[in-house]
């Protein structure tokens, strides 16, 4: 009789031996990325506010909040989880081509919820947050729009909603998330019971962090042997498909760091070291490259490379606090 | 089917049979699993703020357990695709009995007790003819296996039993088989066809709910009911967790389909395909799901409306409280909630697992 799933072996419920430097995480890493991505986003804000055409410079300032918000993505829990942020900042993927779809009927309609910016953040995920921007500001579909068309004041409204979020993001997580995770265990902390449980949610956020960009920025295009799919490729309109796998592992790299503090993780950063060495590889910033055989080799490799990273990171990182996947999340029935 | 005569003297002797209650037990108002730190398994009873009332040792990790409604008995059993369950008397934590599913079956993690309490009826999975089975057992007469019937689908989960008697079955539609990757492989998700299947205790068909042909990834897994027959099951989507489909689904007979519930998209996607537990709140105005992989729980309203959202990393176990809900965590959290509040009630070393039964 088998009885007991390999899955559940592995877990450890032992206290933290070692001590985590949560407060490196949260003062090196967290806060200064909410800062920079409210930053990004202001400035986008501001940019479409002056102008709205889907000019180089509203581009750039696109780009910018997309690199911030790299910056901070991979933490989803606290203020990034209130009211479906993750997914009205970055609704990704988007099998069913929601955004397209609801981008369209709202210019068709000149749906009036764009001068209604208190309103805004009533409207669905799909039709919000940076991939709505890349189509309005990339996509043939949309991109040809005049300075006073509807268009115009799509782009700013949803500038306006992105600016907002990623400003109450920073903010909360100053007033709230920050001191909640430095007070793991004391008592009136209901978020985490114990100090274990902080380290615990960073480390859950490094892990699905690496495991999203495997599985989805790598994985999607990569599609399978017979049938890559480039056109799944994550922002692969706007060109940056290739850059938020690197910006998302620089990002993960920084957390990883912070936590271990002051211990060093050789196996870890030699992983790190050698998925940053096989992008270097890769030629094309939209990932189309997984549609010939030698190209898609290539975006494997990272792939493969970003995979034995998480293996390395669970056994290096994960060993060194005693904590393994989640008991129900890894294997529930 | 149970023969009527072993029906009818199952009945008189366990009307005869004076015996302990749950109060030798410590009355305890919730059983659930769990794992402790050094690895060992047990199940524990606790009281309505979380705090341990007993503690039974098991011999490995188990599923769900059926609590007698009187005697302070408690079957757990193995999970899928386990032969055999325990039965543990919870006042002195002996094992009263084993449980051994026929050649060819194994328990699929759920059971309940009918009939007040003298039948216990067992999930299985029949994976010779790949249809799902009910196994009767008899426990005035020491758990002997007295009759089986079938759930009219593949890979049942949990059955419930109404007030007029029917069994309401949540058919997975996943078809395993312990022969093939451990019985953990899903041999048929381009057919599945997972179901609500509503049949007498004798084994007749009373009603059958499918999903949309859309839907049909969506495994039916677990399910909870109001007193008057409103079912709300849970569902597993076995597609892309970014398809953010509904997860739980409500139903009373005579409806021509169910009616799906879901959360404003952006949450919907949050809950990553999985619904692990689903409850009525204690006040019978609520339907909870808990996603461990989405650390979420979801509140809904009779009329499949979104209430509430609390989020908790690896939440699943979840059951009804005196007032809402009580959940329960991997990281050894117990959990008040309520559409308005979500409160620790306690933690320990160990890790909750999927289930808690309410007593």
């Amino acid at each position: 009789m088998r009885f007991l799933p390999a899955a559940a072996l592995i877990l450890s419920l032992t206290a933290t031996t070692a001590t985590a430097d949560v407060a490196d995480a949260v003062e090196q890493e967290i806060l200064p990325g909410t800062a920079a991505f409210a930053e990004g986003a202001e400035a986008l804000k501001a940019q479409a506010d002056a102008n709205c055409l889907p000019n180089v410079e509203l581009q750039e300032a696109w780009n910018d909040a997309f690199d911030g918000w790299m910056g901070i993505s991979h933490l989803r829990f606290g203020p990034l989880e209130v009211d479906g942020r993750v997914n009205a900042i970055a609704f990704w993927p988007d099998k069913k081509g929601f955004t397209p779809r609801m981008l369209g009927q709202m210019v068709a309609d000149a749906d009036e919820i764009v001068d209604q910016p208190d309103e805004f953040h009533e409207l669905s995920v799909a039709a919000r947050g940076l991939f709505a921007l890349e189509y309005l500001l990339y996509d043939d579909q949309f991109a040809g729009y005049e300075a006073d068309s509807y268009t115009c004041r799509l782009v700013q409204a949803i500038s306006t909603d992105l600016a907002r979020m990623a400003e109450e993001i920073d903010q909360e997580w100053r007033d709230e998330a920050a001191p909640a995770l430095l007070s793991a265990g004391e008592a009136g902390n209901t978020t985490y019971l114990d100090r274990d449980e902080a380290v615990r949610v960073l480390y859950t956020s490094l892990l699905s962090g690496l495991e999203f960009t495997a599985d989805s920025r790598l994985g999607r295009p990569l599609g399978t042997f017979d049938r890559p799919r480039a056109s799944r490729a994550e922002a692969r309109r706007s060109g940056r498909s290739l850059r938020n796998v690197t910006l998302s592992l620089e990002a993960l790299q920084g957390l990883a760091r912070a936590l271990m503090a002051p211990e060093e993780m050789p196996q870890s950063e030699a992983a790190f070291a050698s998925v940053f060495e096989a992008i270097e590889a890769v030629e094309t910033p939209d990932l189309s490259q997984v549609d010939e055989t030698s190209g898609r080799l290539k975006v494997e490799i990272v792939q493969q490379r970003v995979q034995l990273l998480r293996r390395t990171v669970e056994g290096e990182v994960g060993g060194h606090f005693g904590l393994s996947a989640g008991f129900n999340s890894a294997d529930g029935d | 089917m149970i023969p009527r005569r072993a029906f009818l003297a199952a009945m008189a002797a366990s009307a005869l049979t004076p015996r302990l209650s749950w109060a030798d037990a410590g009355s305890p108002a919730f059983l659930a699993f769990a794992k402790e730190p050094d690895g060992q398994h047990a199940l524990f009873g606790i009281d309505v703020m979380g705090h341990d009332v007993f503690r039974v040792p098991m011999p490995g990790r188990g599923h769900a357990g059926a609590a007698h409604p009187v005697a302070p008995e408690a079957v757990g059993f193995a999970r899928r695709p386990g032969t055999f369950a325990r039965v543990i008397d919870c006042a002195n934590g002996r094992v009263l009995t084993e449980l051994h599913s026929p050649e060819g079956r194994h328990f699929m993690g759920h059971g309940s007790f009918l009939q007040g309490g003298d039948i216990l009826a067992t999930l299985e999975n029949d994976y010779i003819s790949t249809r799902g089975k009910i196994g009767l057992w008899s426990r005035s007469q020491g758990y002997k296996r007295v009759g089986e019937i079938e759930t009219h689908g593949v890979g049942p989960h949990e059955a419930l039993q109404m007030a007029d008697g029917t069994l309401v079955v949540a058919n997975g539609g996943i078809q395993t088989d312990p022969r093939v990757e451990d019985g953990r492989g899903k041999l048929n998700l381009p057919t599945m066809q997972p179901s609500l299947a509503y049949i007498t205790p004798e084994g007749e068909l009373l009603e059958q709910v499918f999903l949309d042909p859309d839907l049909h990834l969506n495994s039916i897994r677990h399910l909870a009911m109001t007193g008057d027959g409103l079912v709300g099951f849970a569902m597993q989507w076995q597609g892309d967790t970014m398809d953010g489909v509904p997860l739980l689904g409500l139903h009373r007979r005579g409806w021509a389909e169910a009616k799906l519930a879901e959360a404003p998209l952006g949450e919907q996607l949050a809950m990553n395909g999985y619904a692990g537990s689903v409850a009525l709140s204690g006040d019978g105005r609520y339907f909870g799901i808990t996603s461990p992989r989405g650390g979420r729980l979801h509140i809904f309203d009779h009329g499949a409306n979104f209430v509430a959202v609390h989020r908790r990393p690896d939440i699943c176990g979840l059951a009804a409280g005196p007032e809402g809900f009580l959940a329960t965590d991997g990281l050894g959290g117990v959990w008040h909630a309520t559409a308005e509040e979500f409160q620790p009630f306690t933690r320990a070393e160990r890790a909750w697992d999927n289930h808690v039964v309410t007593l």
